[in-house]
């Protein structure tokens, strides 16, 4: 620990002010100063987060499966009937297959979501005793997403084996899409922190506004790139990326290329700036947080 | 002191507050806000404050150079730990400026960060990272702390195994190898036995010989001459004093002597047949005087009211300290001084000849009575404080310390 003196200063003025120093400082103790910080948490959390439990993992797989699950019963009692006819007409995917794919990629998108949120809730102690990269935070958490995106999409192995789905060329562009829509995601649930911190009512109101959420996001059903259809999946920012990943890994193409493009375009400055509202609310946050 | 020389330099420092929750909610929304104006217009900090707010930090200034030791003393609200809080970068100014040279260590709380679960190996390693220590660093710190620590034998158990001394002792093992150029400690001196703290006292010397320059919070004042250097006080978010240590506890313990004063229970303010109006500590003149060496002689004057004559009166005082409550008591009786009030005014006169106490404030409780146990008049406690400011105490064990100087002397039995 002999670094050279370094000279910090602390006042009123807004980190805006510098917007160029502020986004340095930002990505270098995102991908610097708290990569370590980050990867020690990471580890720690899963250590922790399952010893006492009986059923260990499988509580990642669980949430899409039991979805997954009820949808297909619905669907099989003929509660619902939506249409599971793909791209320009095609058909003959299992529509189980079809339902968990939607399942999956919209469970991360969730959990994105919260993400930075629940990162704050639950490292209230640190943040407010500690001055350390915060960005670490953000990173663990993306850590624990990916993660559990790894582990629930080895349930599509069997289920493209057992439900004879095959695998098209657009799976190469499915998953840098799906990647920029967990950036989108994070992104989103970035700007959503300091709301959410100070107003418990924010992730009240997402975790009960959820179920609906996902009935008028396209994740288990097919949204045909006609009018008015196509008007949800512009207006609802969960619908045009997963769309089109569920689309490219199902049907190899997507009818929503405008939407996809744009969205994807947005993806990267969205978490830019959810890092930089991030950043520049924590002293705020931190003057507000009640910790026991 | 010139600013290149200074490790840290807090500049007119302004902090406010709001005491109702969901307004300090919506000025936090205001506040983040406020970050996207690029370009504020600066106001005096005065015209700052919002509806509801206050400044729990006024206008502070200091300094400090390498190898100093300030203690921050206050009474609860003082601001010392908003003060520790923004030169921790937890938080942000309101106005003013703080500048740090150098690399910064908070031990604000110790162990925060571990988890339970985990053994006491892979918390270090945790704890570590998250205080700013690097892993070969911590790899090569590591046998120190399990020693500093002394917790060798059950390094590898789960900490939720651990006693709630062994958590803070690995906590403080930890932080205590951090080597920043600047330490922030916060209530963190109450760790583990009087040989482990001893151990953490020899510690935080040692750093101070190296250049580190600590700032320490702390309510058990007692422990400061140990290792700070000078003493700030703080009341009311301002700093009332600024210097030597000991004076500085003096300072400290008579602003909360005067507290007491001023703040009358409501015990106090009933009364029956006659009242305390006052007591004062005075010199032979009869002028007040409220400061003292130890050996002097005290006098205490006090004024006594009467409505309804009191036959066979008893008054009995006390002398107290904030940091012992009452050290000895005295009545009337004892020495078979009895009296009579009558109506009107009275004054009475009550001398401690050599007074055996040492470095401190102190304050009085008085009690009026009649000749029962029942007959109660009146009791003000708290009151003609005075202080104690020589002969200087030692705390290192290579003189005299603590409330009260004995009378003593030494010899080796043959």
């Amino acid at each position: 620990m002999n670094d050279p003196p370094r000279e910090i200063i602390y006042d009123a003025k807004p980190e805006l002010a510098a917007p160029g120093r502020l986004l340095r400082e930002i990505f270098q103790d995102l991908f610097i100063g708290g990569r370590e910080l980050a990867w020690r948490i990471f580890v720690r959390n899963l250590r922790g987060m399952y010893r006492q439990t009986l059923l260990g993992m499988f509580w990642i797989f669980l949430p899409p499966l039991a979805n997954t699950a009820i949808w297909v019963f619905l669907r099989s009692r003929g509660v619902f009937n939506f249409n599971l006819v793909g791209p320009n007409g095609s058909t003959g995917v299992d529509a189980t297959l079809y339902i968990l794919v939607g399942m999956i990629v919209w469970q991360t998108f969730v959990e994105a979501l919260q993400m930075p949120m629940n990162a704050v809730s639950s490292n209230r102690g640190m943040l407010s005793r500690l001055n350390f990269p915060r960005e670490a935070l953000i990173l663990e958490g993306l850590y624990d997403v990916l993660l559990n995106t790894v582990i629930r999409s080895l349930l599509l192995i069997p289920a493209f084996v057992f439900f004879s789905g095959s695998l098209h060329s657009g799976f190469l562009i499915a998953l840098p899409l799906f990647g920029l829509m967990i950036l989108f995601a994070v992104g989103c649930g970035l700007t959503l922190v300091p709301l959410g911190t100070l107003y418990h009512d924010i992730p009240r109101l997402i975790s009960i506004g959820l179920p609906f959420w996902m009935i008028i996001t396209p994740v288990i059903y097919y949204l045909p790139n006609t009018w008015p259809a196509t008007l949800l999946n512009w207006l609802n920012p969960a619908s045009p990326l997963l769309v089109a990943t569920r689309d490219l890994l199902l049907f190899g193409t997507t009818e929503h290329v405008a939407a996809t493009v744009v969205f994807s375009l947005l993806a990267l400055p969205t978490f830019v700036l959810g890092l930089v509202v991030f950043r520049v609310s924590i002293p705020a946050l931190v003057e507000r947080m009640v910790v026991s | 002191m010139s600013s290149e020389q200074a490790i840290l330099e807090v500049d007119r420092v302004w902090k406010k507050y709001c005491r109702n929750l969901r307004r300090a909610m919506w000025y936090g929304v205001l506040d983040v806000a406020s970050q996207f104006r690029f370009r504020r217009a600066s106001r005096p900090p005065k015209e700052l404050l919002r509806p509801g707010e206050f400044f729990a930090v006024r206008d502070v200034t200091f300094s400090m150079k390498p190898g100093e030791c300030v203690g921050l003393i206050g009474p609860n609200g003082a601001g010392k730990s908003s003060l520790l809080k923004m030169i921790t970068g937890l938080i942000r100014p309101d106005a003013g400026r703080i500048r740090i040279s150098g690399r910064v260590g908070a031990l604000i709380e110790l162990g925060t960060g571990f988890n339970l679960q985990l053994s006491g190996r892979e918390n270090i390693f945790i704890n570590g990272t998250v205080l700013g220590l690097k892993k070969p660093e911590i790899e090569r710190a590591f046998d120190g702390i399990v020693e500093f620590a002394e917790l060798g034998a059950v390094i590898d158990d789960p900490i939720k195994t651990y006693s709630s001394g062994m958590r803070m002792r690995l906590g403080f093992s930890v932080a205590a190898h951090l080597r920043p150029q600047l330490l922030i400690l916060d209530e963190v001196l109450a760790v583990g036995d009087v040989r482990f703290r001893m151990k953490c006292f020899q510690h935080f010397n040692d750093l101070i010989q190296q250049g580190t320059s600590i700032v320490l919070v702390t309510h058990a004042v007692g422990m400061l001459p140990r290792v700070a250097t000078r003493t700030i006080v703080c009341e009311a978010g301002r700093i009332v004093f600024d210097g030597d240590v000991q004076r500085g506890l003096t300072i400290y313990e008579q602003g909360l002597v005067d507290q007491g004063n001023t703040q009358q229970s409501p015990g106090e303010q009933h009364w029956t047949r006659a009242r305390i109006v006052s007591a004062r500590t005075v010199d032979q003149a009869g002028q007040e005087q409220t400061e003292f060496c130890t050996g002097d002689d005290l006098r205490l004057e006090i004024v006594i009211e009467c409505e309804t004559p009191v036959r066979e009166a008893r008054l009995i005082a006390a002398v107290g300290s904030p940091a012992a409550e009452t050290i000895g008591s005295m009545a009337t009786p004892f020495q078979g001084f009895r009296f009579d009030l009558p109506m009107g005014r009275s004054v009475f006169e009550l001398t401690l000849r050599k007074i055996p106490l040492l470095l401190g404030a102190y304050y009085f409780d008085i009690s009026l009575y009649g000749p029962q146990l029942t007959d109660f008049c009146h009791r003000r406690t708290g009151i003609g404080g005075f202080r104690v400011v020589a002969p200087p105490i030692d705390v290192n064990g290579n003189g005299i310390s603590g409330l009260i100087c004995f009378e003593h002397g030494w010899r080796r039995r043959e």
